[in-house]
């Protein structure tokens, strides 16, 4: 099985310094001491099957992100390159390889600036008067998911393909997931923003090791 | 009405008296921690002087604010709640300058980055106190504060990470170089 499994059968190298009989010996494989690269990759995917090699290639991943105290745009942008399938050397626009992404937490997104109060979703029913325009915080208070939902489609490339990528987007409001998208998950995304931490996330030996930059005098009174 | 202020000037006499020259202020008194203490039949309850600990000496005892005698000038930001907080009251607000000793650079320095950290949300416990019969919104929302640069292109040096300790209780001068320069 090993024999079989290896890279492509390479004719025999010449080696002068050893006799004519170990020249007659097939090269390839494990057992072999050439000191080439390509005899060495070879070597690495003799562990896996052909076939799973393909599937490992081809199949369909599902990602998970957690978007608290995440920017949408930041989370966007690193769903988009996974819905796409860029992050994958096989890429081609019209391979349709992209794979799934499940962002959960979308209630606890973070806007920087007032965006909360200043950013305007507009939509238009179609009728005439039908123009409606609310803010972010209106739009995030009726329903968490839309405003990751609306970022992630303007993102995504305009074409034909943009709505098949929207069904492989799950978007849940908080950490909830059923079980079923649960099983399917592989890896997690790196979060794009580090959240600073808060002073009570601090443990208190941590806040006792900080030292006092000053010292209040004897008769002050802490408020 | 002359009986309602012959009155008013007998009371406030009387308080002059109590309090010494002009309208001085109460003595204040030290910090205290209630004990009590049941042993058998008996029941105390004293209250016991918190004395604070004492701080290591500053790395540059010659500066004239206290972040010009921990070297921390230029080397703070909002994320560095554990600095801040003890600028702060309870309530969130400001201590005064000439409790503190801060120069007047670092004191709106260090305002600002206190305002940032309410904004960020990283002080959730000093917030002013509320009247009665409030009732807090549902939503909370969250925001963030943008990096001023990329983080590829700074190295950031925080101080709530492990340089802190290298930076203020190792005083081998051999070590504290290799730290700095670790953190540049």
């Amino acid at each position: 099985m090993a024999a079989a499994a290896n890279g492509p059968r390479r004719p025999p190298l010449h080696r002068p310094s050893q006799g004519s009989a170990s020249a007659s010996r097939r090269c390839g494989g494990p057992g072999a001491a050439l000191p080439l690269p390509s005899a060495a990759a070879g070597a690495a995917m003799a562990s896996y099957t052909k076939a799973a090699q393909q599937w490992a290639t081809f199949a369909r991943a599902w990602y998970l992100l957690d978007a608290k105290m995440q920017p949408p745009g930041k989370i966007a942008a690193a769903t988009v390159m996974r819905l796409e399938g860029r992050h994958k050397p096989i890429y081609h626009a019209l391979s349709d390889c992209g794979d799934h992404v499940v962002i959960i937490n979308t209630r606890h997104i973070a806007f920087s600036g007032n965006k909360w109060e200043q950013k305007v979703y507009s939509s238009h029913t179609g009728y005439p008067g039908g123009f409606k325009q609310v803010t972010a915080t209106q739009l995030h208070l009726k329903d968490p998911t839309a405003i990751v939902k609306l970022t992630v489609y303007r993102m995504l490339p305009k074409n034909l393909q943009r709505r098949t990528m929207m069904q492989r987007l799950h978007l849940f409001p908080d950490d909830v997931i059923p079980e079923d998208i649960q099983n399917n998950l592989l890896q997690e995304i790196p979060q794009p923003r580090v959240v600073p931490r808060r002073l009570d996330e601090y443990t208190p030996e941590e806040i006792a090791a900080f030292p006092k930059v000053w010292i209040p005098p004897k008769d002050f009174r802490r408020r | 009405m002359a009986a309602p202020s012959l009155l008013r000037g007998g009371l406030r006499r009387l308080f002059t008296g109590l309090f010494g020259t002009g309208w001085a202020s109460p003595p204040t008194r030290a910090l205290r921690e209630v004990m009590e203490v049941t042993e058998g039949n008996t029941t105390t309850i004293e209250g016991r002087i918190i004395e604070d600990a004492q701080a290591p000496a500053p790395p540059n005892p010659s500066g004239q604010c206290p972040i010009c005698r921990w070297n921390l000038k230029h080397k703070y930001d909002y994320v560095d709640v554990l600095l801040l907080s003890q600028f702060i009251r309870s309530d969130g607000g400001m201590l005064p300058r000439r409790i503190t000793g801060l120069c007047l650079e670092e004191h709106k320095k260090i305002a600002v980055c206190v305002q940032m950290a309410h904004r960020a949300g990283l002080l959730p416990n000093h917030r002013p106190p509320l009247p009665e019969g409030h009732i807090p919104k549902k939503h909370k929302l969250n925001r963030e504060i943008p990096p001023r640069f990329p983080s590829c292109f700074i190295q950031t040096t925080h101080l709530c990470s492990w340089s802190l300790g290298i930076l203020f209780f190792v005083q081998d001068p051999a070590i504290l170089k290799g730290a700095s320069r670790a953190l540049r």
